[in-house]
């Protein structure tokens, strides 16, 4: 692995996120520190932040030993990932030393030259280490014990903790002795995960790391996306890099959604031209969903997990059929879409979840909140399944997302948690509303809707934050205000619905917040997020509520 | 005529009110909604509160000058069949006097 860029490349939007977990590993040293998973959707920046990380930690201070490791899919017999694991820490052990940056790199040592070199630095404790891994060579498992623990061992005999950085963690349900994965050899980092001198901090496909028993209650770090300052700033740098120059379309930063992987993908393909508009990067996004690095990525995602072309196929079509389809879906409805047996439904599902095609709560599925995600599925659906030429496959998506551009209009707006301050968003639906001159009516059963969840969102943030996320979104003939705050609580598992607190609702009305929102939004979604929870009230223009409405008012 | 934002402050007020004209024996009022920009459920709650006193003390009471949505909401909760909404408080005073 390289860290040659992580000193030199900018690091946009991430610092405070760094900080955080800089001030975290460093408890190591009063023996403190606890090991926590890193979560995130693909291409967020969870590596880049471990990378940066280890960067700080090793050039920065010297009281906790950084070890970087990123799990190799090559390396996942038990005789090949330990011998691996353990010399990649002893070169991380021994080069933090004497801060040798060289040894960081050094790929092919081994483990005499190792032995050799922990003399040379005095370092008994290593020597010792390779003498016991050496020992135990013949035992596949005491070997994998040896190496897992030697960060432990180390911290141990040294009294200098050491932070565990682990990628691609997920990787080791793989870890096998003869053959044959098998995810117990895993729950070996139990002990080196619960000590306060060693915190791992481990990340890499967030779903699956969860179904792994022992990572299953570390606690989760949310990975941010860049805020709209940041991906305009890393946009930037991109195209300097490239030598070019342009300013990436707002709205095509809004739908890359904050994640650095994409954007970096669809500027690069823009840089094409040295001074790229509007349209080129829309070209540009287009390419790359279509055949481009992104593409790529997402396709050999779906390959991993579905290695055969027809179960490909299937996933492929399940897939679409959730993005396609307004409320979330059962795995039995799946069945019975696709004529497949519950069991083969149950399977598809399944890996479409743990490789974060879809989401999945309280027993159905769901389609994901990632539009670049939403977008290169399309394109992959009309390429291997409808047979759909290239040609077409671009009109078609440059006739969705351009006309876009021209007509949506958004505002984001953060909210102090106190009081009334959810009529500042009240006020600015209705300004909103008279600028795009839109229904008062119709504005005026949104900003009751808007209040009602800010409100919810303030009492179920229980303290846990101190804002609320509004974004009030209007494209063609949709008004979409979006309410996001922090707090675990918010929604039923069973139902899906808000938590009603039913002695407050008693004692002032409050029971009557959702069935509001209900009224006077067309769709009302509720949402688990990194930040939280975020509740979505949708409003077809066009349409009265109310009229609409009528019955399902009476019946309630 | 109560103002802005009936929320939970907005509503106690008006709920005080309301009650102390009771307990001096008035039978019929009117609630101007001209000048209410918002209600949220908590205040509903409390317009509940009110109008079932109302109907504890054998009064009437209107509400006028409502907005389209205000009416909505508080139809969703079923108050609306206790009590007559008017278009200005001129109708509703011409519908106390033919009620005298």
């Amino acid at each position: 692995m390289s860290f040659s860029a992580l000193q030199d490349r900018e690091f946009f939007d991430k610092q405070d996120e760094l900080a955080s977990l800089f001030g975290r590993v460093i408890q190591a040293d009063k023996g403190l520190a606890q090991s926590a998973v890193l979560s995130g959707p693909r291409g967020i920046g969870k590596t880049e932040l471990l990378k940066q990380l280890f960067g700080q930690l090793f050039w920065r201070q010297n009281r906790v030993v950084p070890f970087y490791y990123s799990v190799n899919p090559a390396l996942l017999s038990a005789p090949a990932f330990s011998r691996d694991y353990l010399i990649r820490f002893l070169c991380h052990r021994l080069a933090f030393q004497k801060k040798e940056q060289a040894l960081l790199h050094d790929d092919g040592m081994t483990i005499d030259e190792l032995s050799l070199l922990a003399e040379d630095q005095d370092a008994a404790w290593a020597k010792q280490l390779l003498d016991r891994y050496v020992q135990n060579a013949g035992s596949p498992l005491d070997a994998l014990r040896v190496a897992i623990n030697a960060p432990r061992q180390s911290a141990l005999a040294t009294g200098m903790p050491v932070a565990v950085l682990i990628d691609e963690f997920q990787r080791l349900k793989d870890l096998h002795v003869e053959g044959t994965p098998d995810p117990r050899l895993a729950s070996l980092f139990e002990g080196p995960l619960a000590s306060g001198k060693t915190p791992h901090l481990i990340t890499g496909n967030a779903t699956e790391i969860q179904e792994m028993s022992v990572s299953r209650d570390l606690e989760r770090i949310p990975v941010q996306p860049l805020g709209a300052e940041g991906a305009s700033s890393k946009a930037l740098a991109l195209l300097s890099a490239e030598g070019a120059e342009g300013a990436v379309p707002h709205l095509l930063v809004r739908h890359l959604g904050g994640n650095p992987f994409y954007l970096s993908c669809v500027v690069r393909s823009a840089c094409g031209k040295k001074h790229p508009d509007d349209k080129d990067f829309w070209n540009a996004y287009v390419r790359e969903i279509m055949q481009g690095t992104l593409s790529l990525s997402w396709s050999a995602a779906m390959k991993t997990f579905f290695p055969g072309m027809e179960g490909r196929r299937t996933a492929l079509a399940v897939t679409r059929k959730i993005y396609h389809t307004a409320e979330p879906l059962s795995c039995q409805r799946i069945a019975k879409s696709f004529s497949l047996t519950d069991s083969r439904a149950g399977e598809t599902v399944q890996a479409l979840y743990l490789a974060g095609f879809i989401r999945g709560e309280f027993g159905v599925f769901r389609a994901v909140d990632d539009r670049v995600l939403r977008d290169t599925i399309e394109c992959l659906y009309m390429r291997e399944i409808l047979g759909k030429s290239p040609h077409d496959q671009e009109q078609y998506f440059l006739e969705k997302l351009l006309p876009r551009k021209e007509h949506a209009v958004r505002f984001d707006i953060t909210l102090p948690m106190v009081r009334e301050s959810e009529l500042v968003a009240a006020q600015c639906l209705e300004q909103i509303g008279k600028n795009l001159r839109l229904n008062e009516d119709t504005i005026g059963q949104m900003q009751i809707a808007v209040i009602e969840t800010c409100i919810n969102a303030m009492e179920h943030s229980k303290g846990m934050g101190n804002a609320i996320y509004v974004s009030v979104a209007v494209e063609g003939n949709r008004l979409e205000a979006s309410i996001e705050s922090a707090g675990p609580e918010f929604i039923v598992q069973e139902t899906g619905e808000p938590v009603v607190d039913r002695d407050a609702a008693k004692a002032a009305g409050r029971g009557w917040g959702i069935k509001l929102m209900k009224r006077f939004a067309d769709e009302v979604k509720f949402e688990r997020t990194p930040r939280g929870t975020r509740t979505v009230l949708i409003k077809n223009l066009g349409t009265s509520a109310g009229v609409q409405k009528e019955d399902t008012a009476n019946r309630e | 005529m109560p103002k802005g934002y009936i929320n939970d402050m907005g509503a106690v007020s008006l709920e005080q009110t309301s009650e102390q004209l009771l307990g001096k024996g008035m039978k019929k009022l009117i609630v101007n909604f001209a000048d209410v920009q918002f209600i949220n459920t908590i205040g509903l709650s409390i317009f509940t509160g009110m109008v079932q006193k109302t109907l504890d003390h054998n009064s009437r009471l209107c509400f006028t000058n409502m907005k389209k949505v205000h009416r909505d909401v508080f139809e969703m909760v079923g108050l609306i069949k206790h009590v007559k909404i008017f278009k200005d408080e001129a109708d509703a005073l011409i519908f106390f006097k033919g009620k005298e």
